[in-house]
């Protein structure tokens, strides 16, 4: 822990200082007048759950004690996958437990009176092909619904709508992502050589004969060639192939804040290959790489793989202790409603929470020696905006993703936009801001600081930059921070030992599943997290 | 006596009787766009403002005491009254049932209030004058005033100003003399300062009106409508307007020409007779958007269709449509027959939770010109009303025109097709709106020209449609895409097409 930690403090100590005199500063002037309309709160994470873990506070002597076969611990879409798969294999004994007061994780969602909307995770890509298990998934739920000449038909009201995505760039809504409007031929020619290797790369494989690049990651090959990429990061490898245009550089850096909450320089090139190549999947009703979304995000699926387990789910619950034994698990469990401890015997414990928890919950064992200091996690903050209109001039393409072009944040997503109806005047839009301009903790700390009106003077500019006068429109701000919002596939972690070590299970009593023991944050590898912990638990049972 | 009285005096009388006639006249042009049929109402307008003055003049002997006083009071309620009279008739207009009373009432006061003005004014000079000079001189001037009023009302203020501003400019000018009375005279009048006060509240107000007239003129009226605007509303979905010109109306939605009620009759005809003749034993009929209720009376001429359903997203037009009487004159009260049943919903959320089936499907949506339009031209919405169709049933959809937009046109004819349909695209001529294409769709191939139609039908013939199947070559099939939620490749189409053509 020791190593960069003056510096770590010397840097946390000024960026909180300045954020503090500014917040002083705020007070003595009084609310910005512009924003005195404004309504709404400062969300996050439970932070009472967080702290009780983080500082170790005494927590009452267990006061009885119970038996349940397999225990889950965490309902994030990891934690749910498990309990699903447990459910379908036909096994009724389990709990699974949740510290917040509802499932979901990454893909919580809420909804007000004017629509759903997500809080984080708002979309999957449509699965690749040789997914079975996500296309089982999907087929059970109706996302998927049917096949025509072997290949998946999609939903017609879940694939994203047009217009999918635009581009404020030099004063110019342009549609898509990729910066088009107004760049010069030389731009042009770096982004199709771009790609046109991540659609070469797409189909590579290598000498195992597994795809170079796949999803879920780990179905991906283990060729050296292809390995050797995430020991550099995504920006080097990119100077090196000789890529220099603003434009592409800025459309990278964009795609990685999108999914990995990091910038190209601090992802490993295969990750950020990944990003591009990893996605295959044909569908007979949607082009490759069409997305699926709803309203409220993924807390759509979140409450598709609920449904299968509505008994078995406990919220407000938190694991303090899991300590392994010869012939079961002990784990202390505080529930935070009733303000009672209580000890579980399981047979067997899948832990579907990030590591930073485990380390502090997971009490007897090494776990092979894993550095968990190697995991980087991005902090996020997101906010939920209501509108009561949209400002004219940026209505006529508003499209689902709104993304301006060289700003901080990674634009807004708009809810409504999966609707079939007329839809109403007023409009919720989810504002998604990556904390990612210096290294996470610091970012971290300088987010857990900020006030409420300290966000909105971040978030409001960017809104007047897309769309000027809509300020008097907004009702209300709604913001959450994630402080770990998601894992980052730093350098060498994908591919390196500790995600290596991290992931194997103990004494074949406890299990991992969580989409930090994959590297990236995305629905299909919590999805597969969880079949594969469920899976080894059925193994050494059987 | 003060000298100056008389000259005074008498260019008030100039001016009273100039803004009384134009009182008149607002109210009669008014309640003619409004209510239509100019003769009637300018004749009821007419006669009910000379009876009212008449009644003004009964009333002035009851005036004994104080005469420039009073004098000076009407003067300023005559102000307030006709100037915003024409602005209260715009607002009330929405109320349909009472806007008469309103209209009778408000020319009723102005006349009796103008009326007491002359009587009034002669006996304040019946002093100065000689009773044939007085009488001559009064007449005088309020007959000149009247000729200029009648001359600068239709040749500058209507074009000029326009109607709202014109009643405030004029109750301007009447209060403006009422307060020239009253400072020039404030020694011989009781209570001066009053009238002071309250001549110079009301021509702030006045003023105040004339300056908003200019913004709701400039909202309403200046929208590019070549005809006068009779009606506008926003209402939570669109902008309605209605224009009249002549006889002819006009409805505007979000300022595209929904019909001009001189030639609807073949669109409408063409958009229902081709379907619904060919399918003999029809009883129930569905039609989406249409909230005009002119489908509807075409549908009702077949007496065995006994249940019509109209699903209109806004209450707004469709209440107007049902209460205004220039509307269901055309619309011949269709949306209130005890057969149809008016429904206002979104179209593609009402479709989802149907399950019951219709022999005939009319589609008649505003053009494709947005994405939140654009849905309800997908293949999504298609197979939807497809789960809702009857056995040997028929769809018909409007699919804008297949002369300017060929590629928006056959791209709805492929949408239909993609999800099992038969086609039978037809267009006519429509001389508002040009070549119009309308697409029928059947579960089964085989679509046969009816022999018979409806005895009522103005523009329809057996031989009419054999033309209005056949495509010219330049407007032959086109290769188009399939449009769909997640590709909108219409509204794209559309935009294309119809960019590159400046109309209305």
């Amino acid at each position: 822990m020791g190593f960069n930690r003056k510096g770590f403090l010397l840097r946390s100590a000024l960026v909180m200082g300045g954020i503090f005199l500014n917040g002083c500063v705020r007070k003595l002037s009084g609310r910005n007048e512009k924003y005195r309309h404004i309504k709404g709160h400062l969300k996050g994470p439970d932070e009472k759950a967080g702290h009780m873990l983080r500082d170790k506070i005494v927590i009452a002597e267990p006061s009885y004690s119970k038996k349940v076969k397999t225990l889950i611990i965490g309902a994030g879409i990891s934690g749910l996958s498990a309990g699903r798969w447990l459910k379908k294999q036909g096994m009724a004994d389990f709990e699974i437990l949740e510290l917040e007061d509802h499932a979901g994780g990454n893909a919580h969602s809420e909804g007000n009176t004017v629509s759903s909307y997500p809080w984080g995770a708002h979309y999957i890509t449509i699965a690749n092909n040789d997914d079975e298990l996500l296309i089982d998934f999907l087929k059970e739920n109706g996302v998927i619904t049917h096949f025509e000449n072997g290949l998946p038909f999609y939903n017609e009201f879940y694939l994203c709508f047009d217009p999918e995505e635009r581009l404020l760039i030099k004063g110019q809504w342009q549609e898509g992502l990729i910066p088009k409007f107004g760049i010069s031929q030389q731009d042009q020619e770096q982004i199709d050589k771009f790609f046109a290797l991540c659609n070469q790369l797409k189909y590579a494989k290598g000498e195992d004969g597994k795809y170079a690049f796949n999803i879920p990651l780990d179905a991906s090959s283990e060729d050296k060639r292809y390995r050797d990429l995430d020991q550099m990061s995504f920006k080097d490898y990119l100077v090196k192939a000789g890529y220099n245009s603003a434009y592409l550089l800025w459309y990278l850096n964009y795609c990685c804040k999108d999914d990995y909450g990091q910038q190209i320089k601090d992802v490993s090139a295969w990750a950020g290959l990944n990003y591009f190549a990893g996605h295959k999947g044909t569908a007979a009703n949607a082009e490759s790489g069409a997305v699926l979304t709803w309203p409220e995000g993924n807390g759509f699926l979140v409450n598709k793989l609920k449904s299968y387990l509505k008994p078995h789910i406990r919220t407000s619950v938190m694991a303090t202790s899991v300590v392994s034994n010869k012939d079961h698990v002990e784990v202390d469990v505080f529930d935070m409603l009733k303000n009672q401890t209580y000890t579980i015997l399981a047979e067997q414990v899948i832990i579907a929470c990030p590591q930073f928890v485990n380390k502090r919950i997971l009490k007897n064992t090494d776990r092979n020696l894993f550095d968990y200091d190697q995991l980087n996690y991005a902090p996020w903050m997101v906010a939920n905006i209501t509108l009561t209109d949209f400002p004219a001039s940026g209505l006529q393409t508003l499209s689902w993703d709104n993304v301006p072009y060289g700003a901080p944040s990674v634009g807004y997503v708009y809810s409504g936009h999966q609707q079939v109806d007329h839809g109403k005047q007023a409009k919720v839009i989810t504002f998604y801001l990556p904390l990612c301009d210096r290294e996470p903790r610091v970012s971290r700390l300088a987010a857990y600081s900020r006030s409420y009106d300290q966000w909105l003077d971040m978030i409001i500019p960017e809104l007047e930059y897309m769309h000027p006068e809509i300020t008097p429109l907004i009702e209300s701000v709604d913001v959450w921070v994630w402080g770990h919002g998601m894992i980052s596939p730093s350098v060498n972690y994908i591919w390196g030992e500790d995600r290596k070590k991290a992931r194997s299970s103990v004494a074949g009593q406890i299990f991992f599943a969580h989409t930090d023991l994959s590297g990236i944050s995305l629905f299909e590898e919590g999805f597969h997290q969880g079949i594969n912990a469920a899976k080894s638990l059925l193994e050494v049972n059987r | 006596m003060h000298k100056k009285l008389p000259v005074l005096l008498l260019t008030s009388v100039f001016v009273v009787a100039t803004c009384g006639l134009i009182y008149e006249l607002i109210a009669g042009t008014l309640a003619s766009y409004l209510l239509g049929d100019s003769v009637t109402q300018f004749s009821t307008i007419i006669g009910l403002y000379l009876f009212s003055m008449g009644i003004g003049s009964w009333i002035s002997k009851y005036f004994e005491k104080d005469i420039l006083f009073w004098f000076i009071q009407i003067e300023i309620l005559v102000g307030l009254v006709g100037g915003t009279s024409s602005s209260i008739l715009y607002l009330v207009f929405e109320s349909a049932a009472s806007f008469r009373i309103i209209l009778y009432s408000l020319v009723g006061i102005t006349g009796i209030l103008v009326g007491l003005e002359i009587p009034l004014l002669m006996r304040i000079l019946k002093d100065r004058y000689e009773f044939k000079d007085l009488v001559s001189k009064v007449f005088t001037f309020d007959y000149i005033g009247a000729l200029l009023a009648s001359i600068v009302f239709p040749l500058l203020l209507i074009p000029y100003l326009g109607l709202i501003k014109t009643s405030y400019l004029f109750g301007i000018l009447n209060v403006a003399v009422a307060l020239i009375v009253c400072l020039n005279f404030h020694k011989e009048i009781k209570r001066a300062s009053y009238l002071k006060i309250a001549s110079i509240v009301s021509l702030l107000v006045l003023l105040a009106g004339f300056v908003l007239a200019d913004v709701i003129t400039k909202y309403s009226e200046s929208l590019g409508y070549n005809d006068t605007v009779i009606y506008s509303k926003s209402t939570n979905y669109q902008r309605i307007v209605l224009t009249k010109k002549g006889k002819v109306l006009r409805l505007y939605l979000n300022s595209n020409l929904q019909f001009s009620s001189d030639d609807e009759y073949r669109y409408h005809e063409a958009l229902v007779h081709p379907g619904l003749s060919a399918i003999p034993g029809a009883k129930k009929v569905l039609v989406m958007g249409g909230g005009d209720g002119l489908a509807v009376r075409e549908i009702l001429k077949y007496p065995g269709v006994n249940q019509i359903s109209l699903v209109d997203l806004d209450p707004g037009m469709t209440n107007l449509f049902k209460s205004n009487p220039m509307l269901t004159e055309l619309n011949k009260s269709s949306l209130l027959s005890p057969k149809v049943k008016v429904i206002n919903a979104d179209a593609f959320s009402w479709i989802r939770s149907q399950n019951e089936k219709y022999d005939f499907i009319i589609i008649d949506f505003p053009d494709p010109s947005n994405y939140s339009v654009g849905k309800l031209y997908s293949n999504s919405f298609y197979r939807l009303v497809r789960s809702i169709l009857s056995e040997d049933g028929m769809i018909v959809v409007q699919s804008t025109s297949p002369f300017v937009a060929p590629k928006s046109f056959w791209s709805v004819n492929k949408t239909l097709e993609s999800v099992g349909f038969f086609t039978t695209p037809y267009h006519n001529y429509v001389p508002s709106f040009g070549d119009w294409g309308y697409i029928m769709a059947a579960t089964k191939p085989g679509y046969k020209v009816p022999e018979h139609f409806p005895e009522e039908v103005k523009f329809l013939t057996k031989e009419g449609i054999a033309q209005m199947l056949y495509f010219p070559k330049d407007m032959q099939k086109q290769d188009a895409e399939v449009n769909k939620l997640n590709n909108q490749v219409l509204v794209k189409y559309f935009e294309q097409e119809w960019g590159s053509v400046s109309y209305q």
